[in-house]
């Protein structure tokens, strides 16, 4: 036998061509960017999200702009256009100056038919931009302010004011020249309150239309109100829609007159400061707010409310906020939401009336004396004693937002005290959106906590019994059924919920409630009566085959409690109508023994429906970590003499429990997440009652409800993201807990 | 302790806690009984749906007198009265809207004096106002003769009768929905460029021809109406009141109480066949779903077209790139769990992100001088990419554990023989793995095409009037807005204004949407197992 000789190989057999060289190069490069960028992708969802509703949480951003010179009088009005581009200032004489605030030119134009008038009051409305003016002769009347806005080719616009003069009005009560006198604009139908040396008068003025020509205002009818004030009058206030009037004196008390139906009454009397007068009352937008200040700063807000048991609505303190120093305050409300602009000795905040939040502050270069909003919410300006004026740019498009807003109990205009409530819409311009979170996550938690009290007890059940005693065979069908009941879609499940459960179940729920009871409880009868039977027909159904035994049972037990219900009913749930006539229904008699509603899409119908969808995950996923539990265990507890119930309560139950918390933790997240069946199987009324009988909207079925109609970028739209952050960290750090929990169970078993 | 020594007869059998073990079977049979009952309901009452059943004559007292009533009950239920008191009543489905406004109606079994099945009963579908259940009266042809029911050619100058409007109808379809759209199209895109270029004389000229070719279109079109209008078909309903039905209305006659179990049996097929085939009609409420299906087909392959690749590269980057430490396994675990997040946070994401901020750069930079928005609208494509986000997980798990079970052998063997990494990965790891990967990506389709929350908010309509796929150009129109099976359902069984007429819709619909979801399911899991069987001897 020779050896062939040692031949040395190849050195090409070990060279793998460029181009593979490259192309793997080339390929791992790919992947490796590929990867990334998807897995980056998906968890970009999270940051876009929130992206999105960061804007929610930062405060008002204002920037100061020029100070324009003064006009050397004090001013009494401060007002400007809608775009904030041409302010005016108006002393109380027969002319008005203009300032451009752009370049700080001034204007002064002449107010027709103001030559030989002595005016001895103002008041100004910003939203009309309505000047109101009372004379020493008892005489009052108005101006307007308007500007006609121009746009050019090029889209830049141009602004011109236009002045108006209204109509005069004499007032025959009382006597002396108008202390104070308000304007109320509530369109067709107006109030001029009107406080003279002595005496005091509400003017209702009705807008007529003439055939021809512009509608004309009258006089409809004046009120004398001098017999109900006590003492000397400081100051009077008439809401937007001329519907409340308010008159302080100088005993500190406040008195709400109210205008309707061409007559004006004495509702209420109140003290905001006790002995002392308030120096400023201001409505806020909508008119249904007044915020009080007194001298030294304090401030509170008063909104009218319908006490319980009232029909007639009341102002009464819903919120109170940090004095403002001392110094004269000023007040502005916006004129587009319920913020306003407020402040005393040069100082400044800008504060929210819902929230109660201050959403700016700052020092102003002088102690302002006016303050405005333009129309637009867009700008502000201020204006000092000596008539120097300053403007403002203000960004806040988010002022009813905040962490109070959406989770705190707030108390909304209107309310009879603070609510946790969710009303994103209203019909009106002045609605006030109520957008606390707490009523959609309580809904949330609601459907899912009946959801689990439904399907946690079958699908632990079914996993134990799966898991220990089922033969190998009939897993590997049973487990696939129970797969593929997970992808059933939850359309078709809210769907069956909704048009065929629902008005089935609703009148048999004392057959439902008996069904609940004696299917478990047969159940263990047949068990106990079965250990009693001979061994030899024992045999027959043993090892896992029980289950099919129990199919007949159960339907028979099943259909029997099931046609007992009314029984139960007659017996238990009996109705007393007013008429003493009794009726046996439990739609009618849950509403009378408990107080609360019965409707017909109710969460027991989401409940059982959503348990639908939730029994599959979590017994498939408890089966997964029951049938892990090593054999050496169970095998090892049976060898000691362990009956086979002894083994599972013992062994394998405890050895699988973090694998069956964390099914749990998974079914709960699915619940939560859970939007069609909610959608379709609920009244999707926000509520935060846990009544099982009640319907609910949960925080996934807003957004599928609202947001298609949100307005992009608005708090609305953005507070709805929030929602969906709120549901996505929800379910995502319990995925994350119950992931982890597994984990750790496997690396134990593996020891083990 | 008990001292007594236990028999060893009983070991293993003893009857310590046995009635816990028969609580946890009924957990089981439960279950299964829950699942299959859902399942069996939904089946059996799709198929009702397309059954015919036999037209039954009622004579109802009505308290006043009797009051004769055709038509099939549809269900029997218990209402209990505000007295307290039970009644049992029947629903009956009687049709001829016309005469009664409501299709339904529920009668008092204890009021029903005598039911029979006439022979000579007609249920005539229509293209609007729904069934009407009546005897033949006559036919009023337009040239003035008349065939009464008794007349022995009336069957045949029926069939005749109903060829004739079908093929009328077709030809009138074609007319309006391609001839005229096309026109209606080329002149919306003149218009649109002669605001932002000017008119010239061509564009002018232009649409003075497609003016005159309208108007030729329009002449045709009218032709066809007259000739749809003419004849007329009289019923005579069983309380003795005659329905008039125009030709032009008539689509398919069937006399339920004639036909045998065959011709039952055609009828249904034909019935199934109509609704799968055909566009809905009366508010969806009758007629078929065939936009539907198109829209959920399109929509789940576009979706699997972006979802795989993407799916499979973050996996095979995972599981044989990336360096295996707690970083990737922090990620492992989240991206499994991105799975759990609810599908609707997903849909608002896709609204925010595709819809308004990717479709608003879209359109600023392709179709800047549309007048409505063209991409900045919900669309096929942003929701199949949405969808895609969703399903991405599922794809990534069932590729990687594909690629976990591969044994570690064969790889080996494969780089022996001196194979790159990327060849060992593209000739052997991924064959290897692709019943895996396609068992992720049926999987997917299946979640996509049941998924209904997040298609709410991007891009799915209750109607559409175009397919997203069509004959014209550019033929795939991702911009467009599709019907899905799913918010069909939804959208006839909660927002139609007709619930109770809208329900066999439903039923059928969710029978379809079912069968689809379930038979996706079904072939996944099948293709898991081989799959496991496989590799059953070489991973363990």
């Amino acid at each position: 036998m020779s050896i062939p000789p040692q031949q040395a190989p190849d050195p090409k057999r070990f060279e793998v061509s460029k181009g593979t060289l490259l192309f793997d190069r080339l390929m791992t490069q790919v992947i490796r960017c590929g990867g990334i960028a998807v897995i980056l992708a998906v968890f970009g969802i999270f940051l876009f999200i929130v992206k999105e509703i960061v804007p929610l949480f930062s405060g008002a951003e204002v920037r100061p702009g020029e100070v324009r010179e003064q006009t050397g009088e004090r001013p009494q009005v401060l007002g400007v256009d809608e775009w904030g581009e041409r302010p005016f200032l108006y002393s109380g004489r027969d002319r008005i100056t203009f300032i451009s605030a752009t370049d700080g030119q001034r204007e002064e134009v002449e107010i027709p038919g103001l030559k030989d008038k002595v005016i001895t009051a103002t008041a100004y409305d910003p939203v009309n931009r309505r000047v109101a003016l009372g004379l020493d002769d008892g005489s009052v009347g108005s101006f307007i302010v308007a500007y006609q806005t121009e746009f050019a080719d090029d889209g830049s616009r141009t602004v011109k004011p236009e002045i108006t003069l209204e109509p005069w009005f004499q007032v025959s009560v009382g006597e002396g020249a108008v202390k104070a006198l308000a304007y109320g604009d509530g369109g067709a139908a107006r109030v001029l309150v009107v406080a003279r040396e002595k005496g005091l008068a509400v003017l209702r003025l009705a807008q007529k239309r003439a055939l021809v020509g512009k509608p004309k205002l009258a006089l409809a009818g004046t009120d004398d109100l001098t017999s109900q004030v006590n003492s000397e009058i400081l100051g009077v206030a008439a809401s937007q829609n001329g519907q409340a009037v308010l008159v302080a004196d100088a005993s500190g008390e406040v008195r709400y007159f109210q205008s309707d139906a061409g007559k004006v009454s004495l509702i209420e009397v109140f003290r905001p400061f006790g002995e002392e007068p308030p120096v400023r009352m201001d409505f806020l937008f909508g008119g249904v707010s007044v915020a009080m200040t007194r001298q030294g700063g304090e401030q509170k807000i008063f909104s009218l409310f319908r006490p319980e048991g009232s029909e007639i609505r009341v102002f009464g303190e819903t919120k109170s906020f940090d004095p403002l120093g001392s110094g004269t305050p000023v007040f502005a409300p916006n004129l587009r939401n319920k913020s306003f602009l407020t402040g005393a000795g040069g100082r400044l905040t800008l504060r929210h009336l819902t929230s109660g939040a201050t959403r700016w502050e700052g020092e102003a270069p002088f102690e302002p004396v006016l303050a405005t909003f333009d129309g637009k919410s867009e700008h502000f300006f201020i204006a000092a004693e000596d008539g120097r004026i300053q403007g403002y740019r203000l960004d806040d498009p988010h002022p009813e937002a905040g962490w109070r807003a959406f989770f705190g109990k707030v108390w909304y205009e209107g309310g009879s005290g603070p609510v946790y409530q969710w009303q994103s819409t209203g019909g009106t311009d002045d609605f006030e959106p109520k957008l606390s979170l707490i009523p959609l996550i309580v809904g949330s938690l609601k459907g899912t906590f009946y959801a689990l009290m439904f399907s946690v007890p079958i699908a632990l059940l079914a996993a134990i019994f799966s898991a220990s005693f089922l033969p190998h065979d009939m897993k590997r069908v049973v487990k696939p059924a129970m797969e593929i009941m997970a992808s059933l879609p939850s359309v078709v499940l809210g769907f069956l919920a909704g048009i065929w459960l629902a008005p089935m179940v609703e009148d048999k729920v004392p057959s439902i409630l008996l069904l609940c009871l004696s299917l478990p409880v047969s159940a263990l009868l047949v068990g106990v009566l079965w250990c009693r039977l001979p061994m030899k027909s024992r045999r027959l159904f043993e090892g896992g085959r029980e289950w099919l035994l129990l199919l007949p049972v159960l339907g028979v037990v099943a259909m029997v409690a099931w046609s007992l219900g009314p029984l139960l009913e007659k017996a238990l749930f009996v109705y007393r109508d007013p008429g003493g006539r009794e009726i046996a229904d439990f739609r009618l008699w849950w509403p009378q023994a408990t107080g609360l509603p019965f409707d017909q899409r109710n969460s027991m119908v989401v409940g059982f429906m959503m348990g639908f969808a939730v029994i599959p995950v979590i017994f498939t996923i408890a089966e997964d970590s029951l049938s892990n539990v090593p054999k050496t265990l169970t095998a090892a507890a049976a060898a000691l003499g362990a009956s086979r119930w002894q083994v599972v309560r013992s062994i394998i139950i405890p050895v699988a429990s973090p694998g069956i918390f964390s099914a749990l933790m998974i079914g709960f997240g699915r619940a939560v997440g859970e939007t069609m069946i909610v959608v379709m199987a609920t009244g999707n009324t926000p509520v935060t009652s846990w009544n099982i009988f009640s319907g609910m909207r949960t925080l996934s079925a807003n957004i599928a409800v609202e947001l298609p109609e949100a307005a992009p970028g608005s708090t609305h739209y953005r507070t709805l993201f929030l929602g969906a952050l709120v549901l996505f960290m929800l379910t995502f750090t319990l995925n994350s807990m119950a992931e982890i929990l597994r984990q750790r169970l496997r690396e134990k078993n593996k020891i083990v | 302790m008990d001292s007594k020594p236990t028999s060893f007869a009983t070991t293993g059998r003893s009857r310590k806690g046995e009635p816990f073990v028969w609580l946890t079977a009924a957990g089981l049979t439960m279950g299964v009984v829950l699942t299959l009952g859902l399942l069996g309901l939904v089946v059996t009452k799709g198929i009702q749906t397309f059954w015919p059943d036999r037209i039954q004559v009622f004579e109802i007292d009505t308290g006043a007198g009797t009051e004769k009533v055709a038509g099939y009950v549809v269900q029997e239920r218990e209402r209990r009265d505000p007295q307290g008191v039970d009644h049992e009543e029947i629903q009956i489905f009687r049709g001829n809207r016309e005469l009664f406004g409501e299709k339904f109606a529920f009668f008092d079994r204890a009021s029903i004096r005598s039911q029979e099945i006439p022979e000579d009963i007609l249920l005539v579908e229509r293209m609007e106002g729904g069934h009407v259940i009546a005897r033949a009266g006559k036919i009023l042809r337009a040239d003035g003769t008349e065939v009464p029911a008794n007349d022995p050619g009336f069957a045949t100058s029926l069939d005749e009768l109903i060829e004739k409007t079908d093929t009328k109808r077709e030809e009138l379809r074609r007319i309006e929905k391609i001839e005229i759209g096309r026109n209606a199209r080329e002149v919306k895109e003149l218009r649109s460029l002669e605001r932002f270029e000017g008119s010239t004389p061509e564009t002018q000229a232009r649409l003075a021809t497609l003016n005159e070719e309208f108007l030729k279109l329009d002449a045709e079109r009218n032709l066809v109406r007259q000739a749809l209008a003419g004849d007329v078909l009289l019923l005579d309903a069983v309380d003795g009141r005659e329905i008039r039905i125009e030709a032009g209305e008539l689509l398919h006659i069937f006399r339920p109480n004639q036909a045998g179990v065959i011709g039952r049996t055609g009828e249904m097929l034909r019935r199934v066949w109509h609704f799968l085939a055909s566009d809905p009609r009366e508010a969806n409420t009758e007629g078929g779903v065939y936009p539907a299906i198109f829209g959920t087909v399109v929509m789940t392959l576009v979706m699997s077209l972006f979802v795989t690749p993407f799916g499979v590269v973050a996996a095979i980057y995972l599981r044989e790139y990336a360096k295996q430490g707690p970083l990737v396994r922090a990620v492992r675990i989240s991206v499994n769990n991105l799975a759990g997040v609810p599908s609707i946070v997903f849909g608002v994401f896709g609204l925010a992100f595709f819809i308004y901020f990717l479709g608003g750069v879209v359109d600023s930079w392709f179709f800047p001088r549309s007048e409505e928005p063209v991409f900045k609208s919900g669309g096929v494509l942003w929701a199949s990419l949405t969808l895609a986000l969703l399903t991405v997980p599922v794809v990534i798990v069932a590729t990687e554990e594909a690629l976990a079970a591969v044994p570690r052998g064969v790889r080996e063997a494969a780089l022996a023989c001196g194979a790159s990494k990327w060849q060992a990965i593209q000739r052997v790891v991924l064959p290897a793995s692709l019943p895996g990967i396609l068992t992720g990506v049926i999987l997917a389709m299946a979640r996509g095409a049941g998924e209904v929350a997040p298609l709410m908010l991007v891009g799915v309509v209750k109607s559409a009037p175009d397919l997203p796929i069509d004959g014209e150009a550019p033929f795939i129109h991702a911009e467009r807005q599709f019907m899905h099976l799913g918010f069909h359902i939804y959208d006839l069984g909660f927002q139609s204004p007709d619930s109770e007429a809208a329900k066999p819709m439903v039923f059928a619909t969710t029978l379809l949407l079912i069968t689809i979801v379930v038979v996706m399911n079904l072939a996944a899991i099948i293709i898991r197992n081989r799959l496991r069987k496989k590799y059953a001897t070489s991973s363990f």
